[in-house]
């Protein structure tokens, strides 16, 4: 059953920003990354599932609630962490936490207190005086503060360390074993890696991939560079391999993963000194993405 | 309203309201101590020569009681002006400031309706202006017991301060309907500002000969009509009803507005 429904919506701010006919939706338990560069339109999308925002055209869905006209009642089973930190600059860390605590209705403080030993937050200096990082943990431990359905980040580890960076990986893969469907938007394609099971990527308002993790796994083509002993023997694997290239006696080619069993068989045949293996990283194939209009 | 929200605010903002006490403190405790039966005849005298002065700050008419002369010098001009910067302040800090900076957020973040922060808000500003109002009333009735026992006609000062409130609340609802409305900041604080500004100057040169006296439609504090109020003229207690019935339709047209528009943040 889908959790969240984002059906068609655009939202026009002219000079082309803004989203435009944007669709996804989100099953339970699955967590989705949301990717894309500066200015794609990923808070533009978020700020319209919190119902920040009217959606000029289409609707969100949320538990089968519209987004805007029934927000607060979405609010009561979501953690939002926004984008950009903004604070009641005059209180303590502390104080915001129990005042949006609070505000939620929050009963069991258990999950505060170990929120901030996990993230080692000390709370008690006024928000105006924090670095980048500490309001960022103060921003974490008020999304997760409850025990939610959905949770919806905006770029959640921005001025992290990392170290803190792993823990927040840690915090999601626990979310995700409880069945917690959760979008995060990040710049970090490490940490899609580890917590997605799906990327999105938007781009200039547009949703430009929506992929699972394994899909887009099983489209890295790996680079084999083999060294071989007798030069003959890479002209003769050439015929077979024609995308190959040959430099002296190295013969390189990229291949997707269907088709590695067959070459590996193929190359047993022959000798070799010495062979190479370069995995493409998640990021090399999103820059793509990300790129200019020159990839495309 | 959201009680959680409401002492934040006030916990936030006691030591604003503090100050205005006391710089209102000092204002009014000064003119009561001012207040001379025998000076009425030199201060009459020092405005017919200055009376272009006297009339802007809408102290024109020689003041013989106690009341009059309350009336006329602390009514006319610092417990209205005071309040109104008072107020530019507090919308600021109730409501353009958490659209601007994005910290509304949090708030809206919380399953809280829309309308009850912004009820919330609008219930914390009138509050803070009641606490005014009634800390004025009760500091001008103590000075006068103390200084000029039985001098003032205590019922019809009270009268006054209803008065007072329902002009603060009027103005107050100005602001809170430009905050809520306008989409960026400079507008959202700069526009319910002007409001007040241009008519307190519109007021003041209205006040100032006949040739601009026409002026005096132009702007709402000809509603709180203080000599009227004082003099128990019905006409006037129309125009204190007028204030209040206008402050709520504002406030609750700017809760609708607050519903429905955007936040980017």
């Amino acid at each position: 059953m889908s959790v969240i429904e984002v059906k068609n919506i655009t939202k026009d701010y002219g000079n082309n920003k803004g989203v435009f006919n944007v669709n996804f939706s989100m099953d339970k338990g699955e967590v989705v990354g949301y990717l894309g560069p500066n200015g794609a339109g990923k808070t533009t999308t978020i700020r319209q599932m919190m119902g920040f925002i009217k959606s000029d055209q289409g609707e969100i869905n949320i538990f089968d609630l519209n987004s805007f006209e029934e927000a607060s009642s979405i609010q009561s089973r979501l953690g939002y962490l926004p984008g950009e930190c903004a604070f009641m600059d005059e209180m303590s860390g502390n104080e915001f936490i129990q005042f949006i605590a609070d505000m939620k209705e929050v009963k069991d403080k258990t999950k505060i207190q170990s929120l901030k030993e996990r993230f080692e937050l000390d709370g008690r200096g006024k928000i105006r005086k924090m670095s980048k990082g500490m309001k960022q943990k103060v921003a974490i431990v008020c999304a997760f503060m409850q025990d939610c359905d959905v949770y919806i980040l905006d770029e959640p580890t921005s001025g992290l360390d990392p170290l803190m960076q792993n823990r927040f990986i840690d915090l999601v893969l626990e979310e995700k074993k409880k069945g917690k469907t959760i979008l995060m938007s990040s710049h970090l394609f490490e940490e899609i890696e580890k917590c997605c099971d799906r990327a999105i990527i938007i781009k200039e308002g547009k949703i430009v991939c929506d992929r699972s993790m394994d899909e887009l796994t099983k489209q890295k083509r790996k680079t084999f560079t083999i060294t071989f002993k007798n030069k003959k023997d890479i002209e003769q694997l050439s015929v077979k391999f024609k995308t190959g290239t040959i430099e002296a006696k190295n013969f390189t080619i990229s291949l997707y993963s269907d088709a590695i069993d067959t070459f590996i068989k193929e190359i047993s045949k022959y000798e070799i000194l010495d062979m190479n293996v370069q995995v493409p990283t998640l990021e090399d194939m999103f820059m793509h993405f990300y790129g200019g209009d020159n990839h495309e | 309203m959201n009680k959680t929200l409401f002492l934040k605010e006030f916990k936030s903002n006691y030591k604003i309201i503090l100050i205005f006490m006391a710089v209102l403190t000092m204002y009014s405790s000064m003119i009561v101590a001012m207040f001379d039966p025998k000076l009425g005849e030199s201060l009459k005298m020092m405005e017919q020569s200055m009376s272009d002065l006297f009339n802007a700050f809408g102290m024109g008419n020689s003041a013989t009681t106690l009341i009059e002369f309350v009336g006329n010098y602390l009514y006319g001009f610092i417990v209205i002006v005071f309040p109104m910067v008072f107020i530019i302040l507090m919308v600021n800090r109730l409501i353009s400031r958490y659209i601007d900076k994005g910290s509304l957020a949090y708030l809206l973040a919380t399953p809280n309706k829309r309308s009850r922060i912004s009820i919330t808000q609008g219930i914390f500003l009138a509050f803070a202006l009641l606490l005014l109002v009634i800390y004025i009333s009760v500091l001008v009735i103590l000075v006068s017991q103390i200084l000029f026992p039985n001098d003032l006609d205590v019922s019809s000062f009270l009268l006054l301060n209803i008065g007072l409130y329902g002009l603060l609340l009027f103005l107050s609802s100005i602001c809170f309907l430009s905050a809520c409305f306008f989409q960026e900041a400079r507008f959202s604080t700069g526009v319910g500002a002007g409001i007040l500004i241009a008519s307190v100057l519109l007021q003041m040169v209205s006040q100032v000969g006949d040739k601009f006296e026409f002026l005096k439609y132009a702007t709402p504090l000809t509603l709180f009509d203080v000599n009227g109020i004082l003099a128990s003229h019905q006409e006037a207690f129309v125009k204190v009803g007028v204030l209040y019935i206008v402050a709520i339709i504002l406030y609750f047209i700017a809760i609708k507005l607050f519903k429905r528009r955007d936040f980017s943040i």
